[in-house]
Formats: structure tokens, C-alpha cells, sequence
């Protein structure tokens, strides 16, 4: 078959992919480039390496803040995904229940309602029944948009596992809790982590719903990047961005290793 | 799953599934049914139920927002099907080391946040930038050349940030079909480019389709990327939709501007979603 593929194909192939390849990941570069700069303003390629702007970032008060929330939130969110989406995902592949298809769909639809009009709910749902913007209100809208990955990762291992085990498990004498505990949930994990490790990224790098909800207090990183570009970008935006850029490879190698991205991606 | 009575079993679905429902009722639909009670509520006493929506279609101001967005957005999701296909039949077709090698690096732009892939173009846009230079030596533009704030800019930038979805679902089109037909169409005395043409090309219009269904609706709805490239000289939909919400504070005119943007995404998903079910048996 390949053999077969004429050469100007082949050639076409390799220089269109790499073109677009290139195109795509181009502005990454750019900003990690941009990071290594010695000069004081933002420019690509960069005048001169150091890295003072890693330095700078983090003795910024503002910046360090930033991470915390962002972090504290992504954990947050990634154990309340975990928690609740797990145990959904479990109910739709091994019970019967009653318009199951509609009750997936419904579990999905935070994927398709556009963040920015979800951004404006959680925002006047909170002004109205609570005090404003709150690390919970983040907590509660990231939650709700990430728990569709952890129940799709999960269904996804639950699909292509035995469900003999649970079968053998139950008649060995095990009690209900023991059936979940030692037959199902241990075949959940694959699918647990990578949903959790999505959860985790989605958390950390979620602008919009965050936007909505932002004080002077509440401020996570992609936001504190979000307000820099809006009025005097400096080198070390560029600086905490390639640490974000770091964190999502580790978090995909991470994430193939559990589960193969050939898989989660179809 | 046979020795479980069905009654025990659905009494364990129900206890599984109920913390999902209680945070998917109370954390989204209750909110998203606000903004639509929200719509209908006048902003002043004597004005009409559809006020928020009059004001909307009255304004020729709303309207160019709209025609804006939907223009860039067709331009974005035909730009995303012609450079989606060809790397998704090329990352199809590839070995398995080089087919991972190439999903990481599709994949790994579309896990970065938007506002950092955002920030990369600003930097390659804006005057004195690196796109400048090499269109400057290449001896096209003048030295104060730039492409941030201007449409193009924002096309370039969305293309990029929304390419990965139309590659993966395309992707997953070109993977399902079995080779041994392209090899029948070869064998046949098909050239390579006509068995792609006449055989691949017609079998992924289905992937085809919903990825540019996928684009559209992300596009319509895209907010980070159109208010940093463009800002506010080219204000699109969501972005107006953010500054009555925040700046103004006017919730009506921005909840009934929401449910303008829903219904436009609605009439995209609907047929979408038809096509997946369609697709699934």
C-alpha cells in the first residue's frame, strides 16, 4: 500500500503536513522564545537569552497568587469531577436505567452550551442567591463543564473491560460494597486518572467562566495573563506561559500512558 | 449482572447517579434557565416581554456584531476543512510511532489555553513582530505592517486554536474506513489522487461535516481569541455579550443576547446531532 503511494504524493504530504504542523505550533514557540529574552520588552526572537523573566515571576507577589488559586482550584475540581463522574459513569454502563440515552446526553450538554452564556449563569446565579463571585462559584461552574471528560473516559474503559470480573467477584460472596470496591472500581482507574488528569487541565487553563467571576481577589493565571495582554504585556507573561505550555506536555504524556491517545481521541 | 434483582440494580443506579443530577440541575441547567427567564424580563416597566430582543435586531449596531461573527465564522470553519483533511489522512495513514508523534503535536495546542495560544499570535501579529519581518524581507509590506486588529488576524488566529477539532474528527472518519477499499480502488487502476478524490474524500464527508458543524459553533461562540486579536475596534457577539454582562451591567439585554447566540449554536447542533445518531445507528 504505501509503497504504492507515488513519490509526488509522499512529497506533498511531507511538506503540506509539516507546513501545517509548523503553523500550529508556531505561536507556542513563539511565546516560549519570547520568554528567554535579556531585553525589557517583549519580542520574538528574543534579544539576548536569560532567564531573568523566570526570575521575575516568581518573586511577583501577584503572579505566585495567581498560581495558588489556579492550583487550589484545578485540585478541586479535579476530585469533585473524579467523585461525582466516576459513579455516573459506572450507573450508565452497568445498570439498566430508564431513558439512559437522554440522561448521557444530558451529562454532555455542558460541552455544547457555549462557556461565555454558562460564564453569565454562574455569574447572576451567584449575584442573585449568594454573595457574588466565589472560589466556590469556580469551583461549582468548572466542575460542571469537566465532569463530561471524566464520564467519557471512564464509560470508554468501562466499555472495553470484562464485566465477567464483577460476575466472579459477586460469586465469591462478595457484598455490595466489596463488588464495587474490588471488582468494578479497580477496572474505573485507567479511565479515573486520565478524566482527572483532563479535569485538572481543562480547571487550570479555563478563561471564560473565570472571567465572569473575577475580583480583585479571585484571579487564576490564565486570567492574570488574560488582563497583561489587555494593557502592558512584559517578558514574563511569555515566562508563566511556557510553565503552563510544560505542565499540559507532562500532563499528555501523562495522559497517553494511561489510556493511549489514539483512544481518547477516537 | 444476571444474579442482581433489576429492582437492587436500578435502587444502585440511582444512588450512583444522584449526585451527578443534583450538581448537573443545580450547577447548569438552573443557571442557564435563569439567563432565559432573564431575556424576557424588560429592562424598564412599560416596555414588552420581547423588549431585549427588539433592541437587538433595532440596533444596526447588534446586527453588524452578528454579521461579523457569522462571516468570520464561515471563513474559519472552510479555512479549518481544506488544511483538517490533509492532516488528518496523513496522520491516518502514518505508522505508529509517527501517528502518535503527529497526535501529540496536534494535540498538544488544543490542551494549551486559549489565551496562551492567543498571546503567541499577538506577538506574531503585532508591528515589528516575527511575520512582519519575513514578509518585510521577502520585500511584501512595509516596516510598521500589522495584522493585529484586523480581520485577518483574528481568521489566523482562530483557524489555529480551532484546527485540532476538525483534524481529530476527521481523523476518526478516515480511520474507520478500511483500507482494503482504497487498495480495491488502486488495484482497479485508480491514480493515488482519484482514489482519494473518488473513494477517501466521499467516505469522511461525515467526519468532514461534523467537524465543520463542531468549528462553526465554536467559532460563533468564541470569546479569548476575537477580544485579544481584534478587541475592541472588532467587536464580535460573545464579546458584546461580556461587556453588557460586566461593563454595563445590563443582565436583560445580555441574557437576551445569550439566547440569540444559543438559538444560532442550537440550529448548528441540532443537525449535528442528528447526524451522530444517524451515524450510530
Amino acid at each position: 500500500m504505501v509503497n504504492r503511494v507515488p513519490f509526488a504524493a509522499r512529497a506533498t504530504a511531507v511538506i503540506l503536513g509539516a507546513a501545517i504542523l509548523f503553523f500550529m505550533l508556531a505561536p507556542l514557540a513563539v511565546v516560549v522564545g519570547a520568554s528567554l529574552t535579556a531585553g525589557q520588552f517583549l519580542s520574538f526572537p528574543p534579544q539576548g537569552l536569560s532567564l531573568r523573566w523566570y526570575q521575575a515571576v516568581l518573586s511577583s507577589p501577584a503572579y505566585l497568587s495567581a498560581a495558588w488559586t489556579s492550583l487550589q482550584l484545578a485540585v478541586l475540581v479535579m476530585v469533585a469531577a473524579t467523585v461525582i463522574g466516576t459513579p455516573v459513569a459506572i450507573a450508565l454502563t452497568r445498570h439498566r436505567l430508564p431513558g439512559s440515552q437522554i440522561v448521557a446526553g444530558l451529562f454532555l450538554s455542558p460541552l455544547i452550551l457555549p462557556t461565555i452564556i454558562f460564564g453569565i449563569g454562574i455569574l447572576i446565579f451567584f449575584s442573585l442567591y449568594a454573595d457574588g463571585p466565589s472560589l466556590t462559584a469556580l469551583w461549582l461552574g468548572h466542575t460542571v463543564i469537566t465532569l463530561p471528560y471524566v464520564i467519557r473516559t471512564v464509560i470508554a474503559v468501562l466499555e472495553d473491560s470484562d464485566p465477567a470480573v464483577e460476575e466472579a467477584v459477586r460469586t465469591m460472596g462478595a457484598n455490595w460494597w466489596q463488588r464495587y470496591w474490588h471488582g468494578i472500581l479497580p477496572q474505573c482507574y485507567g479511565g479515573m486518572a486520565a478524566g482527572a488528569f483532563f479535569a485538572f487541565n481543562i480547571s487550570f487553563d479555563e478563561a471564560v467562566i473565570a472571567l465572569f467571576l473575577r475580583t480583585p481577589e479571585l484571579q487564576t493565571l490564565p486570567l492574570k495573563i488574560y488582563a497583561e495582554l489587555e494593557f502592558s504585556p512584559d517578558p514574563s507573561v511569555a515566562a508563566v506561559s511556557t510553565v503552563m505550555i510544560a505542565m499540559t506536555v507532562v500532563l499528555i504524556v501523562i495522559i497517553d500512558r494511561l489510556l493511549g491517545l489514539g483512544r481518547v481521541t477516537g | 449482572m444476571s444474579a442482581t434483582s433489576g429492582r437492587q440494580s436500578r435502587r444502585e443506579a440511582i444512588l450512583l447517579i444522584t449526585p451527578g443530577v443534583a450538581l448537573l440541575i443545580g450547577g447548569f441547567l438552573f443557571p442557564a434557565f435563569q439567563i432565559l427567564a432573564m431575556a424576557f424580563v424588560p429592562a424598564t416597566e412599560d416596555a414588552g416581554i420581547w423588549s431585549n430582543f427588539a433592541r437587538f435586531f433595532v440596533d444596526g449596531y447588534y446586527l453588524g456584531v452578528t454579521e461579523r461573527t457569522l462571516r468570520l465564522s464561515v471563513i474559519i470553519t472552510a479555512i479549518t476543512v481544506v488544511l483538517g483533511f490533509p492532516i488528518a489522512y496523513i496522520i491516518a495513514r502514518s505508522g505508529p510511532r509517527l501517528r502518535l508523534v503527529l497526535l501529540i503535536m496536534t494535540i498538544l495546542p488544543l490542551m494549551t489555553s486559549v489565551v496562551i495560544r492567543t498571546f503567541g499570535w499577538v506577538i506574531v501579529l503585532s508591528r515589528g513582530g516575527p511575520l512582519t519581518d519575513i514578509l518585510h524581507a521577502a520585500g511584501l509590506v512595509e516596516r510598521n505592517f500589522a495584522l493585529l486588529y484586523t480581520e485577518t488576524g483574528i481568521v489566523l488566529a482562530m483557524v489555529q486554536v480551532l484546527l485540532p477539532f476538525m483534524a481529530i474528527t476527521t481523523l476518526g472518519a478516515i480511520s474507520a474506513i478500511d483500507t482494503r477499499i482504497e487498495e480495491a480502488a488502486r488495484t482497479m487502476g485508480c491514480s493515488f489522487w482519484r482514489s482519494l478524490w473518488h473513494v477517501v474524500l466521499p467516505l469522511s464527508i461525515p467526519g468532514i461535516v461534523s467537524g465543520s458543524l463542531l468549528v462553526f459553533a465554536l467559532s460563533i461562540s468564541s470569546f479569548v481569541t476575537p477580544s485579544l486579536v481584534g478587541g475592541v475596534r472588532l467587536p464580535v457577539l460573545a464579546w458584546s455579550i461580556y461587556q453588557q454582562a460586566t461593563s454595563t451591567l445590563d443582565w436583560h439585554f445580555a441574557a437576551a443576547q445569550s439566547v440569540f447566540l444559543l438559538l444560532l449554536v442550537m440550529a448548528i447542533i441540532i443537525p449535528y446531532l442528528a447526524l451522530m445518531r444517524r451515524k450510530n445507528g
